[in-house]
């Protein structure tokens, strides 16, 4: 059965809504855990985030100050932030909403207790004290949902944009939570030094990767090493590698699908000569821009060719 | 029995649960007692369960107003309405006869016409009505059926007998909510389904289904059916989502159609075109396609006119079929059955006076404060008055509008409508409800075993639409020996 152009499209950014809400809770998440192993008075700002998320003019309309009550009220308790939590399980609803007729009902009630629990939960998981439990619940509400359209959907069109959407929001997310690493004022202010191991152990806990990482490469978490897993493992399922041949592959079933795989070549390209040892700190940020752009092109390739909005 | 249902007072009108007596009537006697044995705490907690449901089930409907559009959770009322099959089998009895007359009515009116040129209804009220489309004047849809689905308001009088008070033949919405309570009394009042055998609601869109699927030009197992949307702002939204879902078809929106060069009707998919045999419309017929109707429409498919004339594509209901849903045709129905089917009318209708009539009028414009007024053409419960329930100054108001445009207006004796015992915040009060079963007909005709019971949540009032405020009740169909 074939699909239509604009329910294409929906389910497309619903999975992306929902992959962003997951991954920006990871993130908080992750940050802050390592804001908590900091040494008191050498602590960082919470600014890095909000440059992450590429969200800087957004922050600069709601907020004056860059402390870590204002980014967590911009990513956890406004709603109409367009890089908070709430604001893109919102989006993601109003997409389940106009889909409902291709998705199994449980997905349905499944992201609207999500986005009512997100939405009422948010204002008083501002504060540390309830703010982890917050991530955590979102976190693994949004992973109920992937359970459910895993293990009901037909792996027909439906589930093929789904996935399509998802593998891509999160190669892009991914690259972003190792941008935390990379960012340049942690290196400069000598922050992460002596606690090296920790932050990037923090950051492989928040991608779900310790473990794999304790296992397939060393036990000791080491820079270089958890860079390149994260890039480039190809059993590691949230590596970006991973994701960019899982999307090779769900694109191999469209039809005109020429301009997406070239795009997608050329990302493969882009990773194929990857190795953390040969970028320093501003490189390796230089090389996460590009590769984001490069996502960004690859978005591009898809919604032109099977989208009805860029159809007119 | 608990307090709450001692003090309840049926009042003087026909209530559905309730004898003037003050004890239950006997279909309903086992759910009273059981909710008057059920502690109050645990009957509150069961009400908070059944909006719990509703708001994570997600079921809403929009409010259009001023301040904005509000999503809103489905008014739903625990207290079940409880009917007798033996007495449905007449209703449902007299739905079908009352649908086929209106198809054969419509298909009359756009071809032959005999019923003019018999003198049974004038036809200067048809030919002038605004539901009257030339557009579709020689058009034949496959079994002479215009109307596939139809949505009969009906209330039960003092008298305790059902009317119909309307026949809503364009796209009448609601049953989807008939589906969605059935499922939240499943899950908070289970206990109470021991003692009943209640006619099951939710075969409804396997049933859409079947009577669309009859109507596909392709003769195919299955035939691409699709449901067509105004879109996520439309009141009824969740409905169009509803529906598209249980038959399987897809949700679609104008700009998720076209019309090619050999007149067919296709779908963009990501595939390429994929082409469409029938089309359950949920859009006015005015905005369905700017070559035909209104040119400024964004939300229709241009060319599908060409395509349902052409007989490449069936549209359920017609367009057009609107020409019977009209408060002054309604008078005529009765005359319909007897003049197309050559039976009597089993089930009643009410009394009307059109205004267009010179006696009718002046009898309506002496006693209108007796008398509920309704513009022809509105649906929704909007610009309707009730003379008893408004001041004099509205009376000379609406008397001016009907002097301006008699055509317009009708009237009708303010009727007695039923009522059923309902929570009010901690209290059980009676309040006034009405019933909307949905008639189904293609190759054979079905009704819904009862249909939505909507309930006008304030004191007294007669105004059930949900778009003002109203409620709504699960409705059974009770089978058998209690």
């Amino acid at each position: 059965m074939s699909m239509l152009s604009r329910v294409a499209e929906r389910v497309y950014w619903m999975a992306r809504y929902i992959e962003r809400a997951e991954d920006t809770a990871r993130l908080v998440a992750a940050y802050n855990h390592l804001i908590m192993d900091i040494p008191r008075g050498t602590q960082p700002g919470w600014e890095i985030l909000v440059r992450i998320l590429d969200a800087d003019v957004v922050f600069d309309e709601w907020f004056k100050v860059r402390n870590e009550q204002n980014v967590l009220r911009l990513l956890i308790g406004e709603a109409e932030a367009p890089c908070s939590i709430p604001y893109a399980v919102q989006a993601a609803r109003e997409n389940v909403r106009t889909t409902r007729d291709v998705l199994p009902d449980e997905v349905w009630e499944l992201v609207n207790e999500l986005y009512l629990y997100s939405s009422e939960a948010a204002e008083k998981s501002v504060g540390r004290r309830n703010r982890q439990a917050y991530l955590e619940q979102i976190i693994q509400r949004t992973q109920v949902i992937n359970g459910v359209l895993r293990s009901t959907l037909c792996r027909d069109h439906s589930y093929r944009f789904i996935k399509l959407g998802q593998l891509l929001e999160r190669a892009d997310m991914t690259s972003r939570i190792v941008d935390v690493g990379a960012s340049d004022f942690l290196a400069r202010e000598g922050l992460a030094e002596g606690i090296e191991h920790l932050l990037w152990g923090t950051l492989l806990k928040s991608l779900s990767a310790l473990g794999a990482y304790r296992r397939l490469i060393e036990p000791q978490v080491e820079k270089n090493a958890a860079v390149d897993f994260v890039f480039m493992e190809p059993t590691f399922p949230r590596s970006v590698r991973f994701c960019i041949r899982e999307i090779r592959e769900e694109l191999g079933q469209l039809t005109n699908n020429k301009d997406a795989l070239r795009t997608i070549e050329r990302i493969r390209r882009k990773l194929r000569s990857f190795e953390a040892i040969n970028f320093d700190q501003p490189a390796l940020h230089g090389y996460i821009d590009e590769l984001q752009l490069l996502i960004n092109d690859l978005h591009g390739a898809i919604a032109e060719t099977w989208f009805l909005s860029s159809k007119g | 029995m608990k307090s709450r249902w001692k003090n309840y007072r049926a009042s003087d009108y026909y209530d559905e649960l309730i004898t003037a007596k003050g004890t239950p009537r006997q279909v309903a006697r086992p759910a009273v007692k059981l909710l008057g044995e059920l502690p109050e705490d645990d009957l509150d907690a069961r009400r908070a369960a059944a909006e719990l449901a509703i708001r994570e089930m997600g079921i809403s409907f929009t409010v259009y107003s001023e301040a904005g559009n509000i999503d809103r959770a489905w008014p739903f009322d625990l207290i079940p309405r409880v009917i007798t099959g033996r007495e449905w089998t007449k209703v449902r009895r007299g739905l079908e006869q009352r649908s086929r007359a209106l198809n054969l009515f419509i298909n009359d009116v756009y071809n032959k016409q005999k019923i003019f040129a018999d003198g049974i209804v004038p036809a200067e009220t048809v030919l002038e009505s605004s539901n009257f489309k030339e557009q579709c004047m020689g058009a034949s849809p496959r079994f002479g059926v215009w109307a596939h689905i139809c949505g009969s308001d009906l209330i039960r009088n003092r008298d305790g007998h059902f009317y119909v008070l309307e026949d809503n033949l364009r796209v009448p919405s609601g049953v989807s909510y008939m589906v969605e309570n059935r499922e939240i009394t499943k899950r908070v009042l289970p206990e109470i389904f021991k003692d009943y055998s209640i006619l099951p609601v939710d075969d409804y869109p396997s049933q859409l289904y079947r009577t669309l699927a009859a109507l596909s030009p392709r003769d195919r197992k299955r035939p691409v059916i699709v449901v067509l949307t105004p879109g996520i702002y439309n009141s009824a939204y969740f409905e169009h989502a509803f529906l598209a879902q249980g038959m399987g078809a897809e949700l679609v929106e104008g700009a998720d159609l076209f019309v090619d060069d050999d007149d067919c009707v296709y779908m963009r998919t990501v595939d390429g075109p994929v082409r469409v045999d029938v089309i359950y419309r949920r859009i006015d017929e005015d905005f369905m396609d700017p070559e035909a109707f209104r040119e400024d429409s964004v939300l229709g498919v241009a060319g599908l006119m060409r395509a349902w004339h052409g007989g490449n594509v069936a549209i359920a209901n017609a367009p057009g079929s609107g020409v019977a849903d009209d408060k002054v045709i309604y008078a005529f129905v009765p005359d319909m059955i007897r003049y197309y089917l050559n039976e009597k009318p089993l089930i009643r209708s009410v009394p009307t006076y059109l205004c267009m009539r010179e006696k009718d009028r002046e009898y309506v414009l002496e006693n209108i404060g007796d008398l509920v007024v309704k513009p022809a053409n509105e649906s929704g419960g909007y610009g309707i008055m009730v003379g008893p329930h408004v001041d004099k100054a509205t009376h000379r108001k609406f008397a001016r509008l009907i002097e301006k445009d008699p055509r317009n207006y009708i009237a009708q004796p303010t009727l007695a409508l039923s009522t059923a015992p309902t929570y009010i915040g901690d209290d059980i009060q009676p309040r006034h409800l009405d019933l909307r079963p949905f008639i189904l007909q293609s190759r054979d005709t079905w009704v819904t075993p009862g249909g939505l019971t909507r309930v006008a949540m304030v004191e007294g009032s007669l105004v059930v639409n949900s778009s003002q405020g109203g409620g709504s009740k699960d409705t059974w169909i009770v089978e058998g020996r209690l």
